[in-house]
């Protein structure tokens, strides 16, 4: 006999809820649909994460047999390489791989547990060993399983595959990492910008060509540490993207890296950018030439001064006391007593103390003439304590 | 394989891998080691003695390394004992803070086998004449 649905002990409920529903106030019918839809999508929930812990659970498990094995075979042929013990250079030893054969290396589980291992102990070893560790990481195919994630359709994959090459110091092709630099992703931008810096050779800020995503102060923030913390990094001459390039936040960026290699040789580009239309980007360069303590620019600044907005007229009062030759004291002088501005004021008095020897019977007059608020502005920016 | 014990050192390290590449290195070298995972077993092995040499890293649960320095430079009985550090953490107030303290030696995550083998060398050698 068959048995329907509606025949087991549910059928009573069933017939409860559902044969009479459309005699229900709508009211009722909606919140029976909410409550349904509640119900599974928890359900739903619920089971997705007892699926996902499962399944971590699982592969911790997996990994905790499987590393041991991997460590004791890294140890053996790579950290207790007999051959590296005698003194033969690590470029000239052939790695023994018949223990990772016997691994099942070619098992997609086991390959990634092993390029995690060895950026791990590559992250704690340099010199001989570390050679070693990349040997074993290109003797294993492993590398082209890190370019065929840069290649897979999911950005996290992508990053994972920069992130494995990067540490393990292989180069990318070009053509496989400048569109990524320039990605909608954020996270994948960063990361191979990040990538391109360190592993290209040559030219490390070629992308800088190409790039019309911005560069977000967090990214500047990263690739500042990447570029001043790379004693092997090839410089160039950073006025050719503050020339050319239209993307704002690379110029914004290049500046800065002027500022910091002291590159004397961008300065006419510099001095260029003064008249962009961006005030932002005349703000930094204004501050760039501050910084270079660049006298030639102190006219120019001085007439331009009208015609700028707050910020830059802020900056222009900082380079000159950056810059300190003295000559447009009369100039920070009149913008002190004239402006109604605090933040001019402020600065113009900073700039003037900044001047040293040069301004003291300045700053003798000023306090005496001054009124009572400016007076106050003197001797807050006179205090050696108060750094700005 | 040497089997003569050049010394015993007492590696302190809370990273399984750093662990045990530096235990296998040390031990193919001949040095006996004991070992600690984190700042309490640490604190045990010093009370117990029996080392020629102390290698710890910086950041570890429980004690970090330096209690590890302080502890051993300011006990009469292991005061004399020199100290590694191996840290990433690479900044100057650490370092600055370890060599206060009494470390004989800093060296910088990642690190080159051979020369932490050569510093332990040097420091166990001095501390033994």
């Amino acid at each position: 006999m068959k048995l329907y649905f509606a025949d087991t002990i549910f059928s009573p409920i069933f017939r409860r809820y559902f044969f009479y529903f459309d005699s229900y106030p709508l009211v009722i019918q909606i919140a029976i649909i909410l409550t349904t839809i509640a119900i599974t999508a928890t359900i739903i929930a619920y089971g997705s994460i007892l699926y996902r812990r499962y399944s971590g659970w699982k592969r911790d498990r997996r990994l905790a047999k499987l590393n041991p094995r991997i460590d004791d075979l890294i140890t053996d042929t790579v950290i207790l390489n007999e051959e590296l013990a005698l003194g033969t250079p690590p470029e000239k030893i052939e790695l023994d791989l018949s223990g990772f054969a016997r691994l099942k290396y070619r098992d997609m589980f086991v390959r990634q547990a092993l390029i995690d291992r060895i950026m791990h102990y590559r992250k704690n070893f340099v010199g001989d060993l570390g050679y070693l560790l990349r040997q074993l990481y290109i003797d294993l195919d492993l590398e082209k399983d890190s370019v065929k994630k840069l290649k897979s359709p999911q950005w996290n994959k992508k990053v994972q595959g920069l992130v494995e090459l990067t540490a393990l110091d292989m180069q990318i092709s070009d053509v496989n990492i400048l569109p990524l630099t320039n990605s909608k992703n954020r996270e994948l931008r960063a990361e191979a910008r990040h990538a391109y810096i360190k592993l290209s050779k040559n030219e490390p800020f070629k992308f800088f060509d190409i790039a019309t995503e911005p560069l977000l102060m967090w990214d500047q923030i990263e690739l500042f540490k990447i570029i001043t913390t790379n004693k092997d990094i090839v410089l160039p001459n950073f006025a050719r993207w503050v020339t050319y390039s239209n993307n704002k936040s690379i110029v914004s960026f290049c500046l800065k890296l002027i500022i910091h290699y002291n590159q004397t040789e961008a300065i006419p580009a510099v001095i260029k950018l003064l008249d962009n239309r961006d005030h932002y980007l005349r703000a930094d360069a204004i501050q760039c030439l501050g910084k270079l303590k660049v006298e030639e620019a102190e006219d120019k600044l001085v007439s331009i001064y009208n015609n700028q907005p707050l910020n830059c007229q802020i900056e222009i009062l900082k380079a000159l006391g950056r810059i300190g030759s003295g000559r447009h004291l009369e100039f920070l002088k009149s913008e002190f007593i004239r402006s109604q501005d605090f933040d001019i004021r402020k600065n113009a008095a900073r700039s003037i103390i900044k001047h040293g020897a040069l301004s003291q019977n300045m700053l003798g007059d000023l306090m005496s003439v001054s009124s009572e608020e400016n007076q106050l502005i003197l001797k807050h920016c006179m205090n050696p304590l108060i750094k700005y | 394989m040497t089997f003569t014990n050049a010394g015993t050192v007492l590696l302190i390290e809370d990273d399984e891998i750093m662990l045990k590449v530096i235990e296998r290195i040390l031990l193919k070298e001949g040095y006996q080691v004991l070992v600690a995972r984190n700042g309490k077993e640490a604190m045990q092995r010093l009370e117990q003695g029996g080392f020629n040499l102390v290698i710890t890293d910086l950041m570890m649960p429980y004690a970090n390394g330096f209690e590890v320095i302080s502890k051993v430079k300011s006990s009469d009985k292991s005061k004399g004992i020199p100290v590694i550090v191996i840290s990433s953490v690479g900044n100057e107030d650490s370092i600055m803070e370890g060599f206060r303290l009494g470390a004989d030696d800093f060296l910088k995550k990642p690190i080159m086998a051979g020369e932490l083998m050569i510093r332990v060398k040097r420091l166990i050698s001095t501390s033994k004449s």
